[in-house]
């Protein structure tokens, strides 16, 4: 039986991925912080009620959808666009995609405090363009309503160079004879890319938009390390709210309260993601040849 | 054309600015930085590097555990990996959808959402604090990728060479070490440089499970010299740790930039 080989690493996925998710279903119906002492103790599901009156946890997952959301819709468009020009024959183009690539290597942190000092006032290169063209500065970092714009554009900026290369691989699955045919039919450049172009993209669309869905949407060192979840908890997502509850308030519990209930509102916000690409019959009509 | 080589450049701006700009840090004094516009005569200085190579531990340190995390976990994952991708590429058709989407379904999992798990094993098993447990998480978070990326150059093989192979007499071992394997070797190329480049960037589980100053990983340690005030960050050594720390990726993503591309895109394709 050669299935017998792939028993260690099924045993290595079954305890790190679900274990855990069996662990924090049963933690989720029970108290266990300093209150009671790190002793794990049934409280008929209040974590439960708490978590539905939780202001602060609805306020986060509105924060973290709205984070996943603008910046996964910024990095798709600016990665079709990117990839459209990486797929004309450039010269050096391997340089090019090596030099691209490397905000999406670089880790995380590095680059989140990276951000932090470009943001930052007065001393940040922002502020001094901003003052050099006479415009009125704005404190990004440190005002709730933009700070959450900031993360966003550290994010596109690390993130946009994987959903180019995913895209680049599509495109370059499409044949030049169907492009060719579309011209000698009479269609103008811009219908070939609607009706060629985006149709025969889709499942790649749909792949790098899940994947960066699933990602953004448990956004934590980003911004951990950039805004530590403020001005006034306007960036704080849920992964850092469970974060904080285990590592900060102690309250296990309530944490994987938290972890289970994002878990279950990613899947939703997925599906809800997959079937509108599915059903986006306008945008991705096949033309008729 | 021209217009093409515009939007090019701007692109490379975009992507490398950021990066220039903390390279141009690293290298000022911290006059020069409150002052940017104005003439200094002192405004170049190599202390941000000899104050973070000298600081105890030094800098040195976090760049080899990392490297060591990154090395352990990758060799982890083949080993565990390799066996069962193998495996997979010849299960029955029905099965193989099933096994498929758990594995996509496991790479597309916020794995943030499970530290707290983690620590606890880690606590339990008293393996915190300890690098090379360090790739144990590490290697099942990448193991999805992995098996994805496999399974599928392994099922890419004709047929008839391992049926060839079976009848020269080779048995299951020294089908896999003298044929199969080193047919693979691109896909375990990409795979390894990816499970690299994880390992080395990631932040949550190595934030909890390490505590030991010495035994910080790179993006650990680089987030504790930010500290957490916004307006005490010494962006001067940030700065120059963020070279040091770029440096080796820098250099693998231009030497290894084929291999990075075609797993990425593979992973995601035959996903």
């Amino acid at each position: 039986m050669i299935y017998i080989l792939s028993f260690p690493a099924a045993f290595l996925l079954v305890i790190v991925f679900l274990l855990p998710l069996f662990r924090y279903s049963w933690l989720s119906i029970h108290a266990s912080s300093v209150i009671t002492g790190l002793e794990v103790i049934p409280n008929n599901g209040a974590n439960w009620f708490r978590l539905f009156n939780d202001e602060r946890f609805w306020t986060d997952y509105m924060q973290t959808l709205r984070f996943a959301v603008s910046s996964v819709s910024v990095e798709l468009i600016l990665a079709i666009l990117i990839a459209l020009l990486l797929n004309h024959r450039v010269r050096s183009k391997d340089l090019v995609r090596a030099l691209t690539l490397l905000p999406w290597a670089l880790p995380t942190t590095v680059m989140a405090l990276g951000w932090r000092w470009i943001f930052n006032t007065p001393y940040g290169p922002i502020e001094q363009i901003f003052k050099f063209l006479k415009l009125e500065p704005i404190n990004i970092l440190s005002d709730p309503n933009l700070a959450w714009i900031s993360t966003v554009i550290g994010d596109v900026w690390k993130t946009t160079p994987f959903i180019a290369l995913i895209i680049l691989a599509g495109l370059q699955t499409i044949p030049d004879d169907l492009y060719e045919a579309f011209r000698l039919e009479g269609g103008k450049p811009k219908q070939a890319f609607f009706r060629i172009t985006l149709p025969l993209l889709k499942p790649y669309i749909t792949i790098a938009v899940l994947f960066r869905l699933a990602q953004a949407f448990g956004v934590f060192d980003l911004i951990q390390v950039m805004t530590g979840g403020g001005p006034a908890g306007s960036t704080e997502s849920v992964a850092l709210y469970s974060y904080l509850n285990a590592m900060r308030y102690l309250d296990f519990g309530y944490s994987s309260t938290i972890m289970i209930a994002s878990f279950i509102l990613l899947m939703f916000a997925c599906v809800v993601c997959w079937f509108i690409i599915y059903n986006s019959k306008r945008l991705f009509q096949k033309s008729k040849l | 054309m021209n217009n093409t080589r515009n939007y090019l450049c701007l692109i490379l701006i975009w992507s490398l600015a950021p990066i220039f700009w903390q390279a141009y840090t690293s290298f000022c004094t911290p006059e020069a930085l409150i002052y940017p516009l104005k003439n200094i005569s002192n405004r170049w200085t190599l202390e941000n590097y000899t104050l973070l190579l000298s600081s105890n531990p030094s800098f040195l340190r976090y760049l080899l555990n990392s490297t060591i995390v990154g090395i352990s976990t990758t060799f982890l994952t083949l080993l565990l990996a390799i066996p069962a991708a193998y495996s997979i590429s010849k299960i029955k058709p029905i099965i193989a959808g099933w096994v498929r989407l758990f594995l996509l379904s496991a790479a597309l999992f916020p794995y943030v959402l499970l530290f707290l798990s983690l620590l606890e094993i880690a606590r339990a098993l008293n393996i915190g604090n300890n690098l090379f447990a360090l790739s144990i998480p590490y290697s099942a978070l990448n193991m999805p990728l992995a098996l994805l990326l496999l399974s599928s150059s392994f099922k890419d093989l004709p047929i008839d060479l391992e049926e060839a192979a079976r009848l020269e007499g080779l048995n299951l071992w020294q089908r896999l070490r003298w044929i199969l394997i080193p047919l693979i070797a691109p896909a375990t190329a990409s795979t390894s440089i990816l499970i690299f480049i994880f390992s080395w960037n990631e932040y949550p589980i190595a934030l909890t499970w390490i505590s030991k100053t010495e035994l910080l990983t790179l993006p650990v340690a680089i987030s504790r010299i930010a500290g957490s005030s916004v307006y005490s960050v010494p962006y001067g050594a940030y700065a120059a740790a963020t070279v040091l720390g770029s440096i080796p990726l820098l250099l693998i993503v231009i030497i290894f930039q084929k291999q990075i591309v075609s797993g990425l895109t593979k992973g995601a394709v035959k996903g």
